[in-house]
């Protein structure tokens, strides 16, 4: 279930079906993206891979020594760009691999636009979707609903994304879907009619446990989103932005040219991979091992030379230490600059409260603590708005909610209009009435025997107290005691499959 | 835990599958992983235990450091992300993603369409060679116009008003065109013109291709040029104006297109650009090192560690022919990276593209690889290593030698006393008589397993572990340490507790079933017994000293679940008849007793009801050491044995498999000797007997291994017993059976202060039974 493997596996497929050569990748705008997720420049180029040319971009040369392989998404312009393509090719003979299922009259348009027999192979390789992390994938859709209903090219780029993910993963599926979203509904019948449209794709061998796919709606829970995260990757998510594994630091003060943009890939940054889920207070130690390691490694800047042997030392140890030398110059920054912004943002003092406000009742505390960051100046209107975000969602509906007097701090801070509609949004988004579930106070037993202990240990660390309510769900469904009232199966053929002894 | 952390390394040898130790010989390694594995998956569980034990250690330790340094973000204790959240090397192996390919409805579809597009241009090219076959130059418009139109029919002029191409209304001004190849018509901006060597180049192409025609075509393009701009006829009407150029053909787009591709087409075939010869080589020097290399680093490496295999002259011919293709491969993508440059119209940027990216990828497959090729070591480094490493070598053999005598005399010792025991055992059977006694034997596995009962817990192991690394860490004043070591060592010890608490309910469950079994057999069991009392009170007794054997050894153990005991079950009642089906039997449910069948026949007895109060206290000593028991353990089979041997033989057959100290040899051979003789005599009596020997026993406890069918041959220690005297014992008998009924009233009052109700169940219904017993048996003595 390693979903940057998977890609990485259709990728490598298609560049050695293609034999020996010099090659040239044709892709689209998404599947670039998709491509250097799981693969890297370097790494790419050892597979005679040379060039990586847009399918879009008119200016390519004809370039007949080069093998072409197509990895595109089986959309109209990609199909129609592809005629174009056929019809004059550029290169020698064309792998063709659409990353979804594509429909037999494209085929058929573009074999006639073949005339002169340059495709050597059409394929569907199922690699539709940003591959992040070994369990985590994206769709980079932004925004995907208008309201509470699925905007119809994101459904339909979603249900594309989900398919292709089963598919690549070679996963037929059980679904469950969040019963309190429409949205999830919606989108779990999306899938389930392309799993019963390509039904003979989707024959795998059955497993004793039938794989499930569960859908959920980021509404339930919009608490966690909120908060500020002390782990590496999520630090730099939320206060740098990771986009396709790049970071861009141009706005970090007096950085250098050629850090403006860097990659963090867990592929091959091996760093980055040991340290991505540690907190912020081990990757501090981590970092300097590594400049400690870095500086004995160091060959001595005015080091003289003086024998052949020292050279030849010189000369063997110096890619290495330059590999080792981007590595450490790219982490010292951004872990400077994460440093910089969590003291220059206050957030430390801001994650406390946040963490208070999400996992602790005491409304009079919290009130008080969110008062008293507003009123410093440090804090900037963004996390004053997050911070008054988490008190409405949390004391919603408490007796004594002072949610105006906040509002109106906000506004005497200085928060723009923009920020302070937030507040209102997110109670329409996540809101109580929204919720199918309670985020706030547990119900069953031993959740409450959890937390009551919990309060008696103390808290081990006020940055972390809070558990995504992921966590929970997850946790019940491994158990098998996620509900089912509030965790449907889709579809009564779904439950016949599941009733059936096995 | 070097060794297990680090899965890169590869080590042969006789390795111990657990720890990796090497060690040298077959003997060895057993020898040792019965010593420290025999515990099998328990051990595994308990190293992997402990590895996790250590990796929390060190995480808390690094948090710890951290949570000094910045002392407010305070960080201990987040553990969620100890193991990076995610593993994927753990989750299974995953294969290609699903796959559909579309080729063969593909190339269905472009085979039509291929038919009609070969056709279309064979035809265009047959009509341009009769269209250029004649000297246009030297023709006059109107044959030439002839020509043409025989070539291929015109299309009619008023058929078209409109040119189809541009939409333009044709007039006077805006004349209407011909295409030579397909009779269309277009208008002037429409049209195209196809120079004659074009074509020529087209249709001699085809003809080439064709070889139908060997004769080179005609020139008729030798004077092409020549009269260009010259008025050509004035006689044609309808083309004064533009009808100037007879050296080229008039065609529309269509055709033009079509021609064009096919040229392109034939281009191509002839030529390859200079980027590809040269990309060509490269590839072909980059395989060779990638055959080479790995040769000579095999050779270098060996040459290093100063061994003898290939010789040094070979190696630097060899490195010095790798280094050479490395500078061609170099060479090369240079090469490639300017080719080009000069030219006046630059290349394409792309072109340029494609040149940088082959030289960067060209110096990074040297980098790397030449980053491998270590070096040779000189010829006076070389003399010196060879040296080095001879010596080595024999230290190494010496030692070599010397574990593996110590090893072999270890077996051999070994083999001799069972060659001793077994003279013994035939001495015996030859007597005839039952009751064998092997004292030294059955001593041996009894002391090392109680020499190591702690030991072999591996969470009692883990908790001395962890109390001297408190100890030490005290000592060292590592206050924060002794913290986080001391919350381990609570947990273990909750982890003990649980697991003792799990085999004493696991055990007092198998016992309630068993029981119904036993009250039915009992009876039938008492019938026989009085039929046999001579020989069995022999045997007997033998089995009891097993019995306080087996107890010992099991306890260190998890109880495995009692699969097998209808087996032995049915043994204990077909008694004489089926121990070779039991012994077979016997080895299916525990690796372990694959080795030794005959010690875990022999385990069995008398455990059920005894262990049970035993590992409860235990279980509150928490790390009781469990030598106190010892006096014990003898008593309590006795009761046992007297009630119902064959039930509690079931219930422990599979579990006994700790021999430490034994050899499997041993036992194998001892279960071959045991089974022939065993059948006739020996089973039935044992158990019932117990009592009269028991307490003479004691003392000694020469525990058999308890197998039935060794009982039989033994006579000689014991016929010494039951001289010396059933009769002096039984009172003592009676006396143990009473200080038993003592000891379980206790574990009940326990069981009730502590809630365990089941227990205080199988306690009592062990108390009634043992009442019964002893009730029973003073009525017998009486």
């Amino acid at each position: 279930m390693n979903v940057v493997f998977a890609v990485k596996q259709y990728v490598s497929k298609m560049i050695e079906d293609s034999g020996p050569g010099m090659k040239v990748l044709l892709m689209d705008k998404e599947t670039t993206g998709i491509v250097s997720m799981v693969y890297t420049q370097s790494e790419i180029l050892q597979k005679e891979v040379y060039l990586f040319e847009r399918i879009d971009s008119q200016n390519r040369e004809i370039m007949k020594h080069l093998k072409a392989i197509c990895f595109l998404r089986p959309t109209k312009e990609n199909v129609d760009y592809l005629i174009q393509e056929l019809r004059r090719p550029k290169y020698s003979i064309y792998f063709i691999y659409f990353s979804n299922v594509i429909s037999k009259s494209d085929v058929k348009s573009l074999a006639e636009a073949d005339e002169q027999e340059v495709v050597a192979e059409v394929q569907e390789f199922y690699g539709d979707y940003i591959a992040v992390n070994p369990h985590l994938f994206s769709l980079n859709i932004l925004g995907c609903c208008q309201g509470r209903n699925w905007g119809p090219a994101q459904l339909s780029r979603t249900t594309q994304g989900l398919t292709a993910l089963l598919l690549s993963l070679k996963k037929c599926p059980m679904i469950r879907y969040q019963l309190s979203s429409e949205a999830a509904k919606r989108l779990a019948e999306c899938v389930k009619q392309v799993i019963t449209k390509e039904y003979e794709l989707f024959e795998f061998r059955r497993t004793e446990v039938p794989p499930l796919l569960l859908i959920l709606d980021r509404c339930d829970d919009a608490i966690t989103p909120l908060l500020n995260q002390w782990t590496y990757q999520a630090m730099v998510h939320e206060l740098l932005g990771i986009n396709n594994n790049r970071i861009d630091l141009s706005r970090v003060p007096g950085i250098s040219k050629d850090l403006r943009e860097v990659v963090l890939s867990a592929e091959n940054d091996e760093f980055y991979a040991n340290n991505m889920y540690l907190n912020f207070a081990e990757i501090g130690s981590n970092i300097k091992n590594l400049m400690e390691d870095f500086q004995k490694k160091k060959p001595k800047e005015q080091q003289k030379l003086e024998s052949i042997a020292d050279m030849k030392a010189f000369v063997e140890n110096y890619p290495q230490f330059k590999k080792m030398s981007g590595t450490v110059s790219k982490h010292v920054t951004v872990v400077g600059e994460l440093s910089r912004l969590v003291s220059e943002r206050n957030l430390l003092e801001v994650s406390e409260v946040e963490q208070e406000l999400a996992c602790q009742n005491d409304h009079s505390s919290a009130l008080q603590n969110v008062k008293r960051l507003l009123q410093n100046p440090k804090v900037t209107e963004f996390d004053a708005a997050r911070l008054v975000m988490l008190y409405a969602l949390h004391y919603e509906r408490h007796s004594s909610n002072s949610l105006p007097g906040l509002m109106m701090d906000l506004r005497n801070k200085g928060v723009s209009e923009k920020y302070r509609k937030l507040v209102s949004a997110v109670i329409e988004y996540g809101g109580k009435r929204v919720r199918g579930s309670d985020l706030f106070s547990p119900k069953d037993a031993v959740a409450i025997t959890k937390q009551f202990l919990k309060g008696l240990k103390g808290v081990e660390n006020v940055y972390t107290q809070h558990q995504p309510f992921l966590h929970e769900t997850l946790d019940h469904l491994i158990k098998g005691k996620l509900k089912e009232n509030v965790y449907p199966y889709l579809g009564p053929s779904t439950l016949r499959d599941r009733l059936t002894p096995r | 835990m070097a060794s297990l952390d680090d899965p890169g390394e590869v080590r042969e040898g006789f390795l111990c599958p657990l720890c990796l130790k090497n060690l040298q010989s077959f003997y060895q390694l057993q020898s040792h992983y019965e010593e420290e594995h025999s515990g099998e998956d328990r051990d595994v569980k308990g190293q992997i235990k402990s590895l996790v034990q250590k990796a929390k250690k060190a995480k808390n330790r690094l948090l710890k450091r951290e949570g000094d340094d910045r002392a407010e973000s305070g960080t201990q204790g987040y553990e969620s992300f100890s193991y990076g959240g995610v593993d994927p090397y753990m989750w299974e192996p995953q294969e290609l993603g699903a796959v559909r390919s579309h080729l063969s409805d593909f190339k269905k579809h472009r085979a039509a369409r291929i038919d009609h597009y070969v056709v279309e241009v064979n035809k265009l090219i047959i009509r341009l060679e009769k269209l250029t076959a004649f000297d246009r130059t030297n023709t006059e418009s109107a044959k030439i116009r002839a020509i043409e139109k025989s070539v291929v029919p015109w299309v009619n002029d008023q058929d078209v008003p409109f040119c189809p191409d541009c939409g333009n209304k044709f007039s006077i001004r805006n004349r209407r065109h011909h295409c030579r190849l397909c009779g269309s018509i277009m208008c002037k901006k429409c049209m195209e013109l196809i120079s004659l060597p074009f074509a020529n180049k087209l249709t001699s192409a085809s003809k080439d291709s064709l070889s139908t025609h060997t004769s080179p075509s005609q020139s008729p393009n030798s004077v092409h040029g020549s009269r260009r701009g010259s008025i050509s006829s004035v006689s044609s009407v309808s083309s004064v104006l533009d009808e100037k150029d007879d050296d080229r053909i008039r065609c529309c787009t269509h055709c033009k297109d079509t021609l064009l591709k096919r040229e392109q087409q034939i281009d191509e075939k002839e030529h390859t650009p200079d980027i590809v010869k040269l990309y060509e080589k490269l590839r072909l020097c980059m395989e060779k090192v990638d055959q080479k290399a790995p040769e000579y680093i095999r050779m270098a490496a060996s040459l290093n560690a100063g061994e003898t295999t290939y010789s040094l002259e070979h190696a630097s011919d060899l490195r010095v022919e790798v280094q050479k293709v490395y500078e061609l491969i170099d060479a090369l993508s240079k090469k490639i990276l300017t080719l080009g440059l000069n030219q006046d119209p630059p290349p394409h940027p792309n072109t340029l593209r494609l040149q940088r990216m082959v030289r960067y990828s060209a110096t990074l497959f040297v980098q790397e690889k030449l980053l491998g090729l270590m070096s040779l070591p000189t010829r006076e480094q070389f003399e010196e290593l060879k040296k080095k490493r001879k010596q080595e070598m024999e230290r190494k053999k010496i030692l070599e030698r010397q574990v593996v005598l110590e090893s072999q005399q270890r077996f051999e010792e070994r083999r001799s006393d069972l060659a001793s025991r077994a003279a013994n055992g035939e001495v015996v059977s030859l007597r005839g008589g039952p009751a064998p006694l092997r004292k030294a034997e059955g001593w041996l596995p009894l002391s090392g397993s109680l020499g190591q009962s702690e030991d072999s817990d591996p969470l009692l192991q883990q908790i001395h572990n962890i109390t001297s690394f408190i100890r030490q860490a005290k000592a060292a004043g590592r206050t924060d340490e002794v913290c986080t070591l001391q919350e381990n060592l609570r947990q273990l010890q909750d982890e003990y507790d649980q697991q003792q608490t799990e085999k004493a309910i696991e055990l007092s469950r198998r016992q309630a079933e068993e029981e119904d079994l036993q009250r039915e057999q009992l009876q039938r069991l008492c019938e026989r017994e009085w039929e046999r009392e001579r020989e069995q009170f022999r045997a007997a007794s033998l089995h009891t000293r097993t019995r306080s054997l087996d107890f010992r050894e099991i306890r260190p153990f998890q109880l495995e679940p009692g699969r097998e005991p209808r087996t032995h079950l049915a043994y204990a009642l077909d008694l004489g008849s089926s121990s070779v089906q039991s012994s077979a039997a016997a080895e299916t449910p525990n690796p372990s007793s694959a080795l030794e069948p005959a010690r875990v026949w022999s385990g069995p007895p008398a455990l059920g009801q005894e262990f049970f109060p035993q590992s409860m206290i235990s279980q509150q000593n928490e790390l009781a050491s469990l030598n106190p028991f010892d006096e014990e353990d003898p008593s309590s089979p006795t009761a046992e044995g007297t009630i119902s041997p064959p039930a509690a033989e079931c219930s422990f057959g599979p579990s006994v498999s700790i021999l430490k100290e034994y050899n499997p040899f041993e036992e194998e051979e001892e279960a071959v000797a045991g089974n022939p003789f065993s059948n006739p005599d020996s089973p039935a009596p044992n158990p019932f007997n117990d009592e009269d020997e028991h307490p003479h026993q004691r003392p000694s406890s020469p525990p058999v291994s308890g197998n039935p069918f060794e009982e039989a041959p033994c006579t000689n220690p014991f016929e010494m017993d039951s001289d010396s005297g059933p009769e002096g014992e039984e009172p003592i008998e009676e006396e143990l059976l009473l200080q038993q009924i003592d000891n379980i009233k206790a574990y009940i009052f326990d069981a009730k202060q502590c809630g365990r109700l089941d227990e205080v169940e199988v306690l009592t219904e062990n108390l009634r039974e043992l009442k019964r017993t002893l009730a029973k048996q003073k009525g017998g003595t009486e």
